[in-house]
C-alpha cells in the first residue's frame, strides 16, 4: 500500500511536471509598446537555421534597451537570419535573408505594416523612392525590384556576366540617378545601374569579393573587398579599400590590408568626413587620408566585433561584439574620442543597426 | 482534449509501466516465460564493470516504420535530437556531443568520416538483431573517441530450421507506406536471410504555425488582422529503400563465417522552417544518399580461445540540393553538394581465457577513409567551372589490449590499453581501468566502476571543410569516471525484476564547435572545456500476475549537467558555468508491456526536459526550447491460421496531440496512426508445429 502511495506521488509530479510544459511561451496577444525620440534599432542575426533572429531598441538618451521587440509586438518570429537595417518613410525594413521576407515595422510601436515575402535571397534594400526599391540577393544574379507601398516584387535587374549559381549582388549606395552595387560572392566588382532605366549600364572589376559600399561627402565610393578565403578555387589575396571617383566610376586609391586580416564593416560619420571599419579591432581613417592608420582606434578585448555604426546625430560609435555567436551580444557605446559611455547586452549575433530620429 | 482528462490517462498509463527502470543488462533475458528465468552471480569475463545497456529483439522488432532513433528515444535514456520524421536524428550520451558516440555495424564504424556523427533515423530498428549501448568509459572496449559513449549494432544468425517468409505492411497518416519482407532460411549449417524495408510518406503533416502570421490587408494594403496560420510541413516527403542480405556458415567444429551486406537508397526533402516565408512551389532542398556496407567475418572458435577476423566496405553518395525559383521557370541552384565516401575495413581480435581467472584480449582494426566532398558546384561569371570541397584520405587504426581477471568469484578487474592512430597522427595511449564486485548473491548485488581517458580525433569536415575547415584543430580529450551499483532477482514463474544506478563523471577539453567567422562562412575551433556529470537509473520488472497474462516494464532516468567550464571569450561572456545548448538535464523513457493470450499493448513515454538553444542559458522569448513528453501507444493481435499466422498492429504516436519541438523552427508531428498487418506463411512442416516469429 505504501509503496503504491509512493508510486502515485511520483505519478503525481511527473504529471504536474509534464501538463506545464508544453505550452508556447510567447502568447498571441502582442505587447503595446510607443517610442518617441531619437532611438537605435539592433538586428541580431541569430543562427542559421533556428530561426533566432531578433530585434533591439536601444534610447540613447535613457540608456534603456528593449530586446526581442519585433516578436514581443507582433506574436511572431523574426526569422532566419536577420541580415540588414534601412530606415525609409518613418518605417523599419528588415531583410530577413533566410525566411525570404523583408518586414517593415512602424518603428514607434514596432508593429508589423507590412511585408514582401517570397525573395530569393534578399541581403540589403535600397529605396529610389516611395514606390521602388531594389534588393540585393545572394546566389543570383537579379537584383529585385520592389513596390514597398503595395509590398510587392515588380520586377528584376539581371546582372550581364554574372552567372545565376555563383550570383551575388551586396550592398548598395544610390548617387543621383546611378545606383551602385558591390558583387561580393565569388564576384570581383561593382556595377553601375541607371535607376530610370533599371539596366546595368557599367561595371568595374576591383578585387575578390567586395562587400562593403559607402558614399563620402565627396562623392567619393568606398568600397572594401575580403579577398576571399584560403584554399578558395577562386582564389585568395589582400584585403583592400579602395576609393572610387563615383561620378567617373574610376579607382583613385587602393589601400592593402595584410592577407590574412578581415576588415569590413565600412561606414561613415554624418559629415561623410570619416570612415570607420572592423578588422579585429575598431578602425577610422579621414576621408582625405592617403595611407592607411597604424593604430586602431579602439582596440579588441578579446571581443568578437561583428557589426558597428555611427550615430548621425553626434558621431557616437556603437559597436558589436557577437562574443561566441551563440548567445545574447553585447554592444559598447562609445564617444567620438573612444570612451566607454554604455553597454548592454542584445540578441544572438548583433550585426546591422538603424538610427530613428524621432 | 482537457488537461485534466490528460493527466488522468497519462496517469492511469503511468501507474501500469512506472514501478520500474530497465536494468540493460537484463533487458536481453528478457523473455516472455519467466519459468525460464535465472539468475546468476557468474557473469561474463568481458562484461567486468561495463555499464551497458543491451536492447531485445521485443524492443528492436516493435514496428517496421521505427529506426534506431526511435528504439532509443523510448528505450533509453540517451538524448536523441531529432529535426522532424524521418529527417536528421542523433544520440548524444552523458552530455556530449554527437560526434562523441561511435557507432559501429558488425564491428565496424559506421560514423560518417566527414561528419563524424550517426545518422540513427536511416537505420530501421528491423534490420538489426543485436544493439548495445556502452556508456562512457565502457565504450572504450568497443573503439576509441566514445567520449560520450558507443552503440554497438549488429545482425545474428537466427534463422530456425526450414524456409521462413514475412511479409509486413503499415499503412499511415500522412500517406505514409511501410513494407518489410524478409525470406529467410535455416539449417544446421547455414543461416540465410534476405530483409528489405521501404518506407514512403509525404510526410505533410498539420501544425499551427506560432512563429509566423498570415496578414490581412485592406485595399491600401493596410494590415487589418492577423493569424497563426494552420500549415503542413512543406518539403517533408521522404523515400526509404534498404535491403540487407545475410549469409552464415558454421562447420559446428568451432568455425564460423557471415557476409552481411546492407543497401541503403534514400531520398529525403529537407522541410523548410516554420519561419520561412518562400513558397514551397518555389523551393527544392533534397538529400540523396546511396550507400553500401558489407562485412565479412569468421570466427575460430575454441574451448578457451578464440580468434576472429573481418573485413568490410562501405561506400557512400551523398547529394544534397537547394534550389529556388528566382523569377517564373528559373531555378537557382544556391548549394549542389556532393559527396563521396569509401571506407575499407579490416579488424583483427583474439580472445584468450586462462584457467577461468584469466581473460585476455587484443584487438587491431582499420579503416581507411577516402572522401571527396564537392560542396558547391559553381560556375564563374567568365564561363569556368569551380569546385569548392575537398578530396582526402586517411588511415585510421584503434588496437586494444585487455586483461581481465577474476581473482574470486566475487570481484572483477579488467585493464583496457587502446591506442588510435589517424594518418600520421598518434593520440596518447588510452588506459582505462574496470571493476566489479558481487556484494550479495541474495539480489545479486553489484558494483561497478570504471576509470578512463580518451581522445576523439576531428572529423575530416572538421579538419578539410572548405570553407572553414581548421587543419590546426587540436584532439578532443577526455577525463571519465563511473561508479554504479545493479540488483536482480527472481522469482520462478511470478516475477523477476532488475535496477541500477551510475553516477558518472567526465571532463573533455578542447571540444570542438563550429562558429561563425567574419568572413561569412562556419569555422571548428577548439573552445570549451566541459564537465559533464550526473546520475543513471534503469530498471525492469516482469510479472505475471494471473495465468496467461504477463507484465513488462521498463524505465530509465538520466540527470545530465553538462557545463562549459572554460574561459570566458571576453568580458561580456555569460556562458561559463552554464548548461550546454540542446543538452537536456533530465531525460527520462519508460515503456510497458501487456500481454494477454495473443493480445498485446503496448505503452510508450519519453520526456526531455527544457533545453537551452543559447550558450547563455537565457531565457529568452526565442531562446529556449521547452520540455515535452511524448506518449505513443499500440494494440497488437496475433491470429494463428492454417496457411499463415497473421499479426495485426495499431500504433498510435504522439497520443495526447502535443505540439513540442526537438529543434528551434522544426515541429513534430501531432497525434498521428499507423496500421500494421504482418503475414507470416507456414511452409512445410511449419504448418503441423508453432511457429515463432524470428
Amino acid at each position: 500500500m505504501i509503496l503504491r502511495k509512493h508510486i502515485l506521488t511520483v505519478c503525481v509530479m511527473l504529471m504536474a511536471a509534464c501538463s506545464s510544459c508544453m505550452k508556447w511561451d510567447y502568447g498571441d496577444e502582442p505587447e503595446k509598446f510607443d517610442v518617441t525620440g531619437p532611438g537605435l534599432f539592433i538586428s541580431n542575426e541569430g543562427n542559421f537555421q533556428y530561426g533566432n533572429a531578433t530585434l533591439s531598441y536601444y534610447n540613447p538618451a535613457t540608456c534603456e534597451v528593449q530586446n526581442e521587440v519585433f516578436l514581443r509586438a507582433n506574436g511572431m518570429k523574426l526569422g532566419d537570419v536577420a541580415q540588414s537595417l534601412c530606415m525609409h518613410d518613418n518605417r523599419l525594413w528588415i531583410v530577413v535573408n533566410n525566411s525570404h521576407v523583408i518586414f517593415a515595422v512602424d518603428t514607434r510601436t514596432f508593429r508589423e505594416t507590412g511585408r514582401i515575402e517570397n525573395l530569393p535571397s534578399p541581403r540589403y534594400i535600397c529605396f529610389l523612392n516611395d514606390d521602388k526599391a531594389y534588393v540585393s540577393q545572394l546566389w543570383n544574379n537579379r537584383i529585385i525590384i520592389v513596390d514597398p507601398k503595395r509590398y510587392e516584387i515588380t520586377g528584376s535587374i539581371e546582372v550581364p556576366g554574372m552567372a545565376a549559381e555563383s550570383g551575388s549582388t551586396e550592398q548598395m549606395v544610390l548617387f543621383g540617378k546611378y545606383l551602385y552595387c558591390s558583387c561580393w560572392s565569388y564576384q570581383n566588382r561593382i556595377i553601375r545601374i541607371d535607376t530610370e532605366t533599371d539596366r546595368v549600364v557599367d561595371d568595374m572589376v576591383l578585387g575578390i569579393q567586395p562587400k562593403s559600399l559607402v558614399l563620402d561627402r565627396n562623392g567619393k565610393l568606398w568600397c572594401m573587398t575580403d579577398g576571399g578565403y584560403f584554399g578558395s578555387p577562386y582564389g585568395y589575396e589582400n584585403p583592400a579599400l579602395f576609393r572610387i571617383d563615383a561620378a567617373t566610376f574610376t579607382v583613385e586609391r587602393k589601400f592593402e590590408f595584410p592577407l590574412t586580416s578581415s576588415p569590413r564593416g565600412l561606414c561613415l560619420t554624418n559629415a561623410g568626413d570619416m570612415l570607420y571599419w572592423l578588422n579585429d579591432d575598431v578602425w577610422r581613417m579621414e576621408v582625405t587620408a592617403e595611407a592607411l592608420p597604424s593604430t586602431p582606434f579602439l582596440s579588441s578585448r578579446n571581443t568578437i566585433y561583428y557589426g558597428m555604426a555611427v550615430n548621425p546625430d553626434n558621431g557616437e560609435v556603437y559597436v558589436a561584439d557577437a562574443i561566441d555567436y551563440r548567445q545574447q551580444g553585447m554592444v559598447y557605446r562609445y564617444s567620438p574620442d573612444g570612451k566607454l559611455i554604455d553597454e548592454f547586452y542584445v540578441g544572438i549575433t548583433p550585426n546591422s543597426f538603424c538610427f530613428k530620429n524621432r | 482534449m482537457k488537461k485534466s482528462a490528460k493527466i488522468i490517462i497519462q496517469l492511469i498509463l503511468i501507474m501500469c509501466v512506472m514501478p520500474s527502470m530497465a536494468d540493460a543488462q537484463n533487458i536481453a533475458d528478457r523473455i516472455h516465460r519467466l519459468d525460464e528465468v535465472t539468475v546468476s552471480a557468474r557473469r561474463p569475463m568481458k562484461d567486468i564493470g561495463v555499464q551497458k545497456t543491451t536492447f531485445d529483439s521485443i524492443a528492436l522488432k516493435e514496428n517496421i516504420a521505427l529506426s534506431m532513433a526511435d528504439v532509443l528515444t523510448f528505450n533509453s535514456s540517451v538524448f536523441v535530437k531529432s529535426y522532424g520524421r524521418a529527417t536528421l536524428s542523433t544520440v548524444a550520451f552523458r552530455g556530449t556531443s554527437p560526434s562523441h558516440t561511435q557507432v559501429t555495424w558488425n564491428g565496424m564504424r559506421i560514423n560518417s568520416p566527414m561528419l563524424g556523427m550517426t545518422d540513427f533515423s536511416t537505420i530501421p530498428s528491423y534490420f538489426i538483431d543485436r544493439a548495445t549501448l556502452l556508456h562512457g568509459t565502457s565504450s572504450v572496449n568497443e573503439a576509441g573517441g566514445g567520449l560520450g559513449g558507443a552503440v554497438r549494432l549488429g545482425t545474428l544468425p537466427d534463422a530456425p530450421e526450414g524456409v521462413h517468409l514475412q511479409y509486413v505492411q503499415g499503412v499511415g497518416s500522412f500517406t505514409t507506406f511501410d513494407e518489410f519482407a524478409r525470406f529467410a532460411y535455416g539449417s544446421e549449417h547455414w543461416h540465410i536471410s534476405t530483409r528489405a524495408v521501404c518506407s514512403s510518406s509525404k510526410n505533410d503533416y498539420k501544425y499551427i504555425n506560432h512563429d509566423k502570421k498570415v496578414n490581412i490587408y485592406d485595399e491600401d494594403k493596410n494590415i487589418i488582422g492577423q493569424y497563426h496560420p494552420e500549415e503542413r510541413n512543406r518539403s517533408g516527403a521522404y523515400r526509404d529503400l534498404h535491403i540487407l542480405q545475410e549469409v552464415y556458415y558454421n562447420t559446428l567444429k568451432g568455425d564460423r563465417f557471415g557476409v552481411s551486406a546492407w543497401y541503403i537508397d534514400s531520398n529525403r526533402e529537407l522541410p523548410m522552417l516554420t519561419t520561412d516565408y518562400g513558397d514551397e512551389r518555389d523551393f527544392e532542398n533534397r538529400q540523396r544518399e546511396h550507400t553500401f556496407r558489407g562485412v565479412a567475418q569468421w570466427d575460430h572458435i575454441r574451448s578457451n580461445w578464440k580468434v576472429a577476423a573481418k573485413g568490410g566496405y562501405i561506400h557512400t553518395n551523398n547529394a544534397y540540393d537547394y534550389r529556388r525559383e528566382v523569377t517564373a521557370d528559373h531555378w537557382t541552384t544556391m548549394t549542389r553538394s556532393r559527396s563521396h565516401i569509401n571506407t575499407i575495413f579490416g579488424l583483427a581480435e583474439a580472445e584468450y581465457a586462462i584457467g577461468g581467472k584469466w581473460f585476455l584480449t587484443a584487438n587491431l582494426s582499420a579503416h581507411q577513409q577516402f572522401v571527396k566532398s564537392d560542396d558547391k558546384s559553381l560556375t564563374l561569371s567568365d564561363g569556368a567551372d569551380i569546385i569548392i570541397g575537398y578530396d582526402k584520405h586517411r588511415l585510421e587504426m584503434s588496437g586494444s589490449v585487455s586483461a581481465k581477471w577474476q581473482p574470486i568469484d566475487r570481484l572483477g578487474l579488467s585493464l583496457v590499453m587502446r591506442e588510435d592512430i589517424y594518418g600520421k597522427k598518434y593520440a596518447p595511449l588510452i588506459p582505462a581501468f574496470f571493476i566489479d564486485g558481487l556484494l550479495s548473491r541474495q539480489g545479486n548485488i553489484m558494483l561497478r566502476g570504471s576509470i578512463s581517458k580518451n581522445y576523439r580525433f576531428p572529423s575530416l569536415n572538421d579538419l578539410y571543410f572548405m570553407p572553414g575547415g581548421n587543419p590546426a584543430l587540436k584532439n578532443e580529450h577526455g577525463f571519465s569516471y563511473d561508479a554504479g551499483i545493479s540488483f536482480d532477482a527472481a522469482r520462478k514463474g511470478l516475477f523477476s525484476i532488475s535496477g541500477s544506478a551510475t553516477w558518472f563523471d567526465s571532463r573533455i577539453n578542447d571540444w570542438i564547435i563550429w562558429l561563425p567567422t567574419t568572413k561569412g562562412f562556419y569555422s571548428p575551433r577548439n573552445m570549451s572545456k566541459v564537465h559533464a556529470y550526473g546520475v543513471e537509473l534503469k530498471s525492469n520488472l516482469t510479472l505475471r500476475p494471473f495465468r496467461e497474462w504477463l507484465l513488462d516494464l521498463n524505465g530509465s532516468y538520466s540527470w545530465t549537467p553538462s557545463i562549459n567550464v572554460g574561459e570566458k571569450m571576453s568580458a561580456a561572456d555569460q556562458s561559463v558555468g552554464k548548461q550546454l545548448p540542446y543538452v537536456p538535464k533530465h531525460s527520462a523513457s519508460v515503456t510497458g508491456r501487456l500481454t494477454w493470450r495473443t493480445w498485446s499493448f503496448l505503452y510508450k513515454w519519453a520526456y526531455y526536459s527544457q533545453r537551452f538553444t543559447m550558450s547563455s542559458n537565457d531565457l529568452t522569448l526565442s531562446g529556449h526550447l521547452p520540455a515535452y513528453y511524448m506518449s505513443n501507444i499500440s494494440l497488437e493481435k496475433s491470429l494463428r491460421l492454417k496457411p499463415a499466422d497473421l499479426q495485426l498492429k495499431l500504433a498510435v504516436n504522439n497520443l495526447f496531440n502535443e505540439e513540442y519541438l526537438s529543434v528551434l523552427s522544426r515541429p513534430m508531428p501531432g497525434i498521428n496512426f499507423e496500421l500494421f498487418i504482418g503475414i507470416t506463411p507456414r511452409i512445410g512442416k511449419q504448418k503441423k508445429e508453432s511457429s515463432q516469429p524470428y
